[in-house]
């Protein structure tokens, strides 16, 4: 049974990077029919090139990768192709990677367990601009934005997510659709899309210590 | 936050010149640039701060982070990670004022007379400017790589020629200190020659402690890692044998996908917790879910996602067996009769409470009209939380999913 729905909207142009050969193959096999794959990269160098050549609507990330991680593919993209979007995609649930490859600039974060569906969708979330978030995703997040703010924290806006942003973050994290979020709290689901879009931003623009030294913290706090 | 750690430690990613007012900063819990004003305006004053800034530096290490979870360690080790860390510009502005205030103290005192005299105060500037600079360059210097062959060791050190400059460039600046005293000091030839011996002496060895310290500090670190290599070896032989099982049991039930994806998922996220997963106190509220929803996953053969947000390593006392229990007869109602492959479970700890929902997008039922067969709901689950002094809210209709809330104080 799917999870979401399909949407049918075949035609997106992606580049998959991974460093398993075997993983990019049933990657091409899962969703070579609904979406384009216009090329592929299995370490930093040969990624950043790929990525060049082809400026695809959507980059699917490996978050581990040789020659520096997905990170370093993120940065050297977008300093000459500052539009191209990127899915993150990992078997790494550790936070400090999720978050890192997040700041870095990726407009989602899934695990590899995905179903093709799902992976369809996020693809064409991503592609239109909208923020992917998986429910460990938003549960991350969550706790790098709790605690206590510090003392010298630079920008109040950015540094703290709003009620509402929050109840939508809770609302993923406990496993809730875009829609099914917007109708418990009586939102559109664009609305819903703008709140995640803006997590996003946050969490991409914060200078908050709790997200620079995120992983240290978790484990002392 | 609890300091690990009581003794204090330099981070060198947050440092302005060795990380000591960061480091300070840190473990007293104030901000760093008062320290930073602090030492700046005592330093102004006979050197004072200067001289505390250097000793401080001496002796405190600089700071490691915590060992990585295995999986990430070998990710990094292969290059596969990005290393760098997020770096921390000082804020040039703020440093130009603190500068600024610096300089406009020490010319008042001189000026008012209150300070060293003005060649002591240079010699002593001297000095304290080289064995900043030396230190500077210990500290960044990158550790040296034992499996390195000798050339190629040497062609690392000639990469790092800015480094040997500055350190040079440290090095004549303490020179410089020492023959300033010496020429300060009127006295015979034997007496002079024997203060320019003792000096130097004297100089050397400040200028290389840091090193020496640092060699030290790393040799205790070097077999403290080899402990812990130790105990990882005996921790991947027992992986190793979990899997290799694992991977038996699939061939054998090659016929059955629904125990293949079973077996392959239990094991995915066993071998999963163990590479990147924070590690979890045995008898800790998290540790208990965790298991529980893994033992569902195992037995009914639907995928139980899990989500934890804040801190799962606690122990919640008689209520937990309850909520854990109860959390589990809610994952098994949905595995049995939502007709679902995948469950999602939350959990947080937060405000005073913990509140774990267990959620399908199943069948739903209608939770007014609970058949007098299913007693799990009432008796299970409902009652066993409220004996414990929680509250249970289920949300269903039919076609709509179950979500079912449970909520336990701390």
């Amino acid at each position: 049974m799917s999870q979401m729905e399909e949407t049918p909207r075949a035609g997106w142009r992606v580049v998959v990077v991974d460093d398993h050969a075997m993983f990019r193959a049933g990657v091409k096999h899962e969703i070579g029919g609904r979406v384009h794959i216009v090329g592929e990269g299995e370490d930093v160098p040969t990624a950043v090139a790929a990525v060049l050549a082809a400026v695809p609507d959507v980059v699917l990330l490996d978050v581990h990768l040789p020659g520096g991680g997905g990170v370093e593919v993120l940065k050297q993209v977008h300093a000459r192709e500052p539009e191209v979007k990127f899915l993150a995609l990992s078997v790494s649930d550790a936070a400090e990677d999720v978050i890192g490859v997040i700041r870095a600039g990726a407009r989602g974060y899934v695990t590899k367990s995905i179903s093709s569906n799902e992976l369809v969708e996020a693809i064409g979330r991503v592609a239109e601009g909208d923020a992917v978030f998986s429910p460990r995703l938003a549960g991350f997040v969550l706790d790098a934005f709790s605690g206590v703010i510090d003392v010298a924290s630079i920008d109040e806006d950015l540094d703290r997510l709003s009620t509402r942003e929050r109840e939508v973050l809770r609302l993923i994290a406990r496993g809730y659709q875009y829609k099914e979020i917007a109708r418990e709290l009586f939102i559109s689901i664009k609305t819903v899309e703008t709140h995640v879009s803006s997590v996003l931003r946050k969490l991409q623009l914060s200078n908050r210590h709790q997200l620079t030294r995120w992983a240290t913290d978790r484990k002392l706090v | 936050m609890t300091e690990t750690s009581v003794r204090s430690s330099r981070p060198l990613d947050e440092a302005w010149v060795g990380g000591v007012c960061a480091g300070l900063a840190a473990q007293l819990g104030v901000p760093a640039v008062a320290l930073r004003a602090l030492f700046v305006v005592a330093g102004a004053f006979r050197l004072v701060g200067v001289a505390l800034y250097l000793a401080l530096w001496l002796t405190m290490p600089r700071w490691r982070p915590d060992a990585n979870a295995p999986g990430l360690a070998a990710a990094d080790r292969a290059g596969l990670r990005s290393t760098e860390q997020p770096r921390r510009l000082a804020d040039a502005g703020l440093a130009l004022a603190l500068g600024l205030l610096g300089v406009g103290l020490l010319w008042l005192i001189q000026r008012q007379d209150w300070g060293l005299p003005s060649s002591t105060l240079i010699a002593g500037g001297l000095a304290a400017l080289g064995l900043a600079a030396v230190w500077w360059v210990t500290d960044h210097f990158p550790a040296r790589n034992r499996r390195l062959p000798m050339r190629e060791w040497l062609g690392t050190l000639l990469r790092q020629w800015t480094h040997i400059l500055i350190a040079g460039l440290g090095l004549v600046f303490v020179g410089a200190a020492v023959a300033l005293v010496i020429l300060q000091v009127a006295a015979d030839e034997p007496t002079r020659i024997a203060l320019v011996v003792a000096l130097s002496v004297l100089a050397f060895v400040l200028a290389v402690a840091p090193a020496w310290l640092r060699v030290r500090r790393e040799l205790a670190q070097a077999r403290n890692d080899r402990l812990v290599a130790d105990a990882r070896a005996d921790m991947a032989a027992h992986l190793h044998d979990s899997v290799l099982q694992t991977l038996a049991l699939i061939q054998q039930a090659a016929e059955d996908p629904k125990q293949v994806s079973a077996l392959a998922r239990g094991q995915e996220r066993e071998l999963r917790s163990y590479l990147y997963g924070e590690q979890l106190d045995e008898a800790s509220f998290g540790e208990a879910l965790t298991e529980a929803c893994a033992d569902v996953e195992q037995r009914f053969g639907v995928e139980v996602d899990v989500v934890r947000v804040g801190d799962a390593n606690v122990r919640l006392g008689a209520g937990q067996d309850a909520l854990v229990a109860a959390a589990r007869e809610a994952m098994v109602n949905a595995a049995k009769h939502a007709g679902v492959d995948r469950l999602d479970v939350y959990a947080e700890i937060a405000g005073g409470q913990v509140s774990v929902y267990v959620r399908d997008r199943g069948a739903g039922f209608d939770p007014a009209a609970i058949p007098t067969d299913r007693h799990g709901v009432r008796d299970s689950i409902t009652e066993r939380v409220q004996r414990a002094g929680g509250k249970v809210i289920i949300r269903s209709a039919p076609g709509e999913g179950t979500e079912i809330r449970l909520e336990m104080p701390l």
